[in-house]
């Protein structure tokens, strides 16, 4: 991989770059979702390219204007790339406006897949996980910790990844790609996540049976029977049910509403 | 009650309009940060805390499934903390109240989401200015003025006006609703954790989702216990594939050139 070194006025645009780039929701809508934070992110990169060039700035404004959705820390790579990219186009002309439209459209769904493994699927659970330990006991060290691990590492990532962008280009995407190495980071991110997934349903997820079968003379607890055969069995059926019903295209809102008919249905007939 | 309401109403606008929009960590505006924040401000810190984590809990896999996000997990951890302690209510009531809330929420700000994309066309054209500034300034006065002051406002009649009756109203109703409630607090966990069970899992790495169980049902290992095995696991994962994606290339390379070979 070739490496350039910077100017004075590539780091400045580029740091300028990173700044903006947490402006990745702004204004959001469900047309263009993150087109606004994209544009504003470019903004310096595009000033400090065309200068004068009014063409060419508008004609770049608009192009950031297209449609844009990632994840929020990828988001900054690509606009690192989008900068090379803008760069080449205006100097050698060896990369068109269209070009830049489709690789920018090409990376979005990929690294969108990828980091929502890595960052909302797996770090955000590990960290959710080990602040919610420490709040339960009352520790606001749990919070902090939250915040750290989720929020402010997504803010080095992105340092890193706007300067990647920029430096590496497009030879750290082929090489990304085509190497396959996407898919085992993804592979094991899912398992991390989906062991703390596991991990947190058998922690927290509480079906609270309070039903004593009388049979003659005996009586028996079910949930004990229950929780003899597997601990916590009745929170397990009740996920995998969810988890059906959801492959089935059954909407969270409706899950929610059922849950709370279930429960009032089995507080009153003192099931529970 | 007033003064409350304003304050935690103020607090809930400057995390809203930080996360997302300044910082887009989407980390901030989680129940675990801003429930202590609500019960620092109504003067009941701890309480705020040990709900914030089972609040998390609850809305750590709710999540925007098909575009709209099924339950606002910001404003309604504000109005169960509110609830639970203005009223003196029980932790459980207020945490069984968090979902239903949400849902009411997010379902007022979903009514506002064609607005956003109404403006979409007006981005474009100032976007053509060529002005970086005036877009800039423009955009954080857009997205700082729209949903979270519209939240905080809901916030506010809600905390002031809504949390008396609420309670006046559970109290007014026989024992065995608030027994369903506590029931419905512990199931609702399931609803989280299942949507993101269904969005991680394939077949080849479901069974993981088991041992993370036992490891807490059997040995009773903690978070961070797990999550440390979880990471030896994963990088003994990642290594095995990356020698077998080496092994596949070096092999189809071979294959490549030897048909070269025979074509010429």
């Amino acid at each position: 991989m070739e490496k350039k070194i910077l100017s004075t006025e590539e780091k400045k645009v580029l740091r300028s770059m990173f700044f903006r780039s947490h402006l990745v929701f702004l204004s959001f809508n469900m047309v263009k979702m993150e087109a606004n934070g994209f544009t504003a992110t470019m903004a310096p990169a595009i000033e400090s390219i065309y200068k004068d060039d009014m063409e060419g700035k508008k004609e770049a404004y608009l192009r950031h204007q297209n449609f844009f959705n990632t994840h929020a820390v990828p988001f900054s790579f690509i606009a690192g790339l989008a900068y090379a990219m803008e760069k080449e186009h205006k100097e050698k002309n060896s990369i068109d406006g269209q070009t830049i439209d489709s690789i920018k459209a090409a990376l979005m769904g990929p690294t969108a897949g990828m980091f929502d493994s890595l960052f909302f699927n797996c770090l955000r659970i590990i960290a959710a996980g080990i602040g919610i330990g420490l709040c339960s006991q009352g520790n606001i060290l749990g919070t902090i910790i939250f915040i750290l691990m989720y929020g402010v590492s997504q803010s080095v990532f992105k340092y890193f990844f706007v300067n990647w962008g920029y430096t590496y280009g497009t030879t750290f995407i082929d090489s990304v790609f085509s190497s396959g190495l996407m898919g085992a980071l993804t592979k094991s991110a899912s398992v991390l996540g989906l062991m703390m997934v596991g991990a947190m349903t058998a922690q927290m997820v509480n079906v609270p049976l309070n039903w004593t079968l009388n049979v003659g003379q005996t009586s028996v607890v079910v949930a004990d029977v229950i929780n003899s055969i597997f601990p916590g069995l009745l929170g397990v059926l009740l996920l995998f049910l969810l988890v059906s019903l959801i492959k089935k295209g059954a909407r969270p809102t409706q899950l929610i509403i059922g849950i709370f008919v279930f429960a009032l249905l089995g507080g009153f007939i003192g099931i529970f | 009650m007033v003064t409350a309401a304003f304050q935690i109403s103020l607090a809930y606008y400057i995390v809203a309009v930080l996360d997302p929009y300044i910082v887009s960590w989407q980390c901030l505006n989680r129940p675990i940060v801003v429930a202590p924040i609500a019960g620092l401000i109504l003067g009941d810190f701890t309480t705020g805390i040990i709900m914030g984590a089972a609040l998390e809990s609850i809305f750590m896999g709710i999540s925007a499934i098909g575009g709209s996000i099924p339950a606002d997990a910001t404003t309604s951890s504000i109005i169960a903390v509110a609830f639970t302690i203005l009223t003196g209510a029980n932790i459980e009531a207020g945490l069984a109240l968090a979902l239903p809330i949400g849902t009411v929420m997010a379902s007022l700000v979903g009514l506002l989401t064609p607005l956003f994309a109404g403006v979409a066309a007006y981005w474009e054209k100032l976007a053509l200015e060529c002005k970086p500034k005036k877009f800039l300034i423009q955009n954080l006065l857009f997205s700082c003025l729209t949903a979270p002051l519209i939240n905080a406002v809901i916030l506010f009649a809600a905390v002031a006006y809504g949390v008396e009756g609420l309670s006046a109203f559970l109290a007014s109703l026989p024992a065995w609703v608030m027994v369903g409630l506590g029931a419905a607090s512990g199931m609702m966990l399931a609803v989280g954790f299942a949507i993101l069970t269904s969005m991680i899992w394939n077949k080849e790495v479901g069974c993981f989702f088991f041992l993370g169980y036992v490891f807490v049902k059997y040995l009773g290992l903690n978070t961070l216990a797990i999550a440390i095995i979880g990471i030896v696991i994963a990088i003994t994962m990642f290594f095995t594939e990356k020698r077998i994606i080496d092994l596949k290339n070096s092999l189809t390379n071979k294959t490549v050139s030897n048909n070269e070979e025979d074509f010429f």
